[in-house]
């Protein structure tokens, strides 16, 4: 008993770090949060009970705030498969023998690891410019050269672009997932005379489904949070005419900027709710096209 | 088996706050000064002991760099004393003193502005500074009327480093091209208009824009009201005319071409890319203060212009350029207060300053440094004491949210340039939105 104890004692006293971390930087910020979301509070004065008010406001007088859901809902629903699509292709292209692949890799992987950085927001900044490395792009084919700082459209998108350009960690996983399906049912599909097509879409996609799901459901996750990118590159404003003001940017600025500490957790909670829906229509959906092998490939 | 696991995780939260708590302070700094002074500085009485005192303002790069020299020589003379400097871009300082206010963690020294000061004071942040004056800062000469432009309610909430007054900030060589030889001392809106219609048709802008909350406030005072009201409860016009008559100048200005469209302006990687930085304008309606760094910025050189409007007296007024405050929660109120009588009186100091905080307070100063200031900054304090002479007081300072209505007006300014908005709709949203943040 008593050595029992002791080595439970070790046990609590390396996970204690962890719990403590939990506690105090997760699980009391979220009741904490909970409860401003149901008050006025301006980060200086004690808050003050305003029941449903701030949800209230959010839907019903608020039209900054509905912009910014709207466009982060094009930003997620655009942004989403465009990045796993991205993925998926360099994926099959890295799962081809080559003596080179693991620079390859590597260097596709570059992009995630640096992604949500300042500097590559700063960079994106240059390669968008005016005399930036798109529009002469673009200017070279003989298309005309985009504003995409000063057209709020043109903004969001270059957003998009960056997000689908940091497709590397979806694409590891793309990778792992690729080597797990067996040489063998692609071998035995040749002999049969299949096409590349044809072995995508029989083979490849059943296969891969667990894998694409649990990308889905966490890239989607993933850019519903997207602040960086969206503050460095408006230079904190959301514009031009708030075309980049995301979700978690206009709550930024309603708790740090204008002081409204209560109305940034009643739309932290929204948000909640929103991904929660999200996540349980992929999760429902999958079942119609997601194939795990140990259920016989159903 | 409980009661052990309890102490064990007692100790254990007790390690962990013991060491955020210590290097917090050091973290967010990223200045290079040491803290070792801090487990004494809480309870020394400024006498002899090591003190640390922290200080925070935005700014460009120019400002840092002789401010972080003006910190450096008050620590050489006062050797007990170590100032640790945090500072920002306009933006990032605003969204960093936030948190910091909540926290009860604001640096004992914050620059402060005209449209934060009342939000930072009511919410009780910020110490009364009446209590210094005299003591540890000589305001004997300094205008009493200077000092006043600090006052909130019944205290004395920041301590004025200059005056300010809006100008127009031209390149003669420009205006010379166009066809026009001078800006005259007033002139009325349509007169504006068509010296911006003459630089359209040069091919030249005749500005970049008017800051909407800046040049809207002055517009309002020329017609005898202003865009707050005097107890900071509501907008201070009731006529929204006013509102749709001076948006619709500045979207004739974008239609005619004459000011550039608002994608150009956004494309701009910085100041110094802005077309009357180049030579294609003629020049910009700004804050005096602004006119040393527009010339260090641009090859050419500016000159000195009144804003439009023929009640130019009732629109300009003087504003304090910016404040030194004091946190309510600093342990060093009284070295602060020093610093800051270092920072207005002290010679040397303003000689590295340059006026670049506005027009220096103290006519002692004023009259010493006259000889080391470039001509552009004599040229700041010329137009500055003309400005004295010829406009109105500033009235009560901007009300708690007036942060969030800048940001507001801006935002619909910018939809009225877009062409998204009529000015007559945007009159309408603009007073909605505004009443319910002052309601609030």
């Amino acid at each position: 008993m008593q050595t029992h104890m002791k080595q439970n004692l070790w046990g609590y006293l390396f996970i204690g770090p962890f719990i403590i971390g939990f506690l105090a930087f997760t699980i009391i910020p979220i009741v904490a949060s909970f409860y401003f979301s149901f008050t006025s509070y301006n980060l200086f004065n004690p808050p003050e009970w305003i029941g449903l008010d701030n949800f209230k406001e959010m839907f019903t007088s608020d039209p900054r705030y509905l912009h910014s859901l709207k466009i982060t809902f094009i930003y997620v629903f655009a942004g989403v498969p465009l990045r796993l699509l991205f993925a998926l292709a360099v994926a099959m292209l890295l799962n081809t023998a080559s003596r080179a692949v693991g620079l390859y890799r590597t260097l596709y992987y570059l992009p995630s690891l640096i992604g949500g950085s300042v500097a590559v927001a700063i960079m994106w900044r240059n390669i968008f410019g005016d005399e930036g490395i798109v529009n002469l792009a673009l200017m070279t084919m003989g298309i005309d050269p985009v504003r995409w700082f000063g057209n709020p459209t043109a903004a969001l998108w270059m957003l998009i672009f960056l997000s689908v350009w940091q497709f590397g960690s979806s694409m590891l996983i793309f990778l792992a997932g690729l080597k797990s399906i067996p040489q063998s049912y692609y071998e035995a599909a040749s002999v049969d005379g299949a096409s590349f097509f044809q072995k995508f879409y029989n083979i490849t996609i059943p296969m891969l489904s667990p894998v694409i799901l649990f990308n889905a459901v966490m890239q989607t996750i993933a850019a519903f949070m997207t602040f960086v990118p969206a503050y460095i590159i408006s230079k904190g404003t959301g514009g031009p005419l708030d075309g980049t003001l995301l979700y978690s940017l206009y709550l930024f600025k309603q708790g740090f900027e204008f002081f409204h500490m209560g109305y940034a957790s009643a739309m932290a909670w929204v948000m909640l709710v929103i991904i929660g829906i999200l996540t349980s229509i992929i999760f429902f959906s999958s079942k119609y096209w997601v194939h795990y092998e140990s259920e016989g490939g159903r | 088996m409980k009661k052990s696991l309890l102490i064990l995780l007692g100790i254990i939260m007790i390690l962990l706050l013991a060491a955020c708590s210590g290097d917090d302070s050091s973290e967010d700094t990223g200045g290079d000064t040491d803290d070792t002074s801090e487990e004494t500085d809480s309870d020394s009485e400024a006498s002899g002991d090591e003190v640390t005192v922290r200080i925070a303002w935005w700014g460009s790069q120019p400002r840092h760099d002789y401010t972080l020299e003006v910190i450096e020589l008050y620590e050489e003379q006062n050797p007990n004393v170590s100032i640790e400097p945090e500072y920002a871009s306009w933006d990032d300082y605003w969204q960093k003193l936030s948190p910091q206010a909540a926290a009860n963690e604001l640096p004992d020294i914050i620059q402060m502005d005209l449209s934060y000061i009342s939000q930072y004071a009511e919410n009780g942040q910020l110490a009364d500074l009446e209590q210094f004056l005299g003591n540890e800062i000589d305001d004997s000469n300094i205008a009493e009327n200077t000092i006043e432009g600090g006052r909130i309610n019944d205290g004395l909430y920041g301590f004025n480093l200059g005056s300010n007054a809006l100008s127009f900030q031209y390149n003669p060589e420009v205006l010379a091209e166009i066809g026009v030889d001078e800006i005259p001392d007033t002139y009325s809106w349509d007169e504006y208009q068509s010296m911006a219609q003459q630089a359209a048709d040069a091919g030249y802008f005749f500005d970049n824009g008017m800051q909407a909350d800046v040049f809207f406030n002055y517009y309002l005072r020329q017609n005898g009201a202003r865009l707050y009201a005097e107890d900071g409860s509501g907008l201070g016009y009731d006529d929204d005319q006013l509102f749709i008559d001076f948006f619709t100048i500045l979207q004739e200005q974008v239609d005619m071409e004459a000011t550039p469209t608002p994608d150009y302006l956004a494309q701009l990687a910085g100041p110094e890319d802005d077309p009357v930085v180049e030579g294609e304008g003629v020049g910009i309606f700004q804050w005096s203060n602004q006119f040393v760094g527009l010339e260090d910025m641009s090859e050419h050189t500016f000159a000195f212009g009144t804003p439009p409007g023929e009640n130019l007296e009732d629109g300009l007024f003087l504003k304090p350029s910016m404040y030194f405050s004091i946190s309510e929660n600093s342990e060093q109120k009284e070295v602060a207060a020093d610093f800051i009588d270092f920072w207005v009186n002290d010679v040397e100091a303003n000689k590295l300053i340059l006026g670049d905080r506005g027009v220096p307070v103290s006519s002692v100063v004023q009259e010493e440094i006259a000889d080391d200031v470039s001509e552009a900054q004599q040229a700041v304090f010329d137009y500055v004491a003309w400005a004295e002479e010829n406009s109105t007081p500033m009235g009560a300072p901007d009300p708690a949210g007036a942060g969030e209505i800048i940001e507001q007006l801006t935002n619909i300014s910018e939809q009225i340039s877009y062409g998204e908005i009529s000015p007559e709709d945007a009159a309408e949203h603009f007073r909605t939105q505004a009443e319910s943040i002052l309601g609030n």
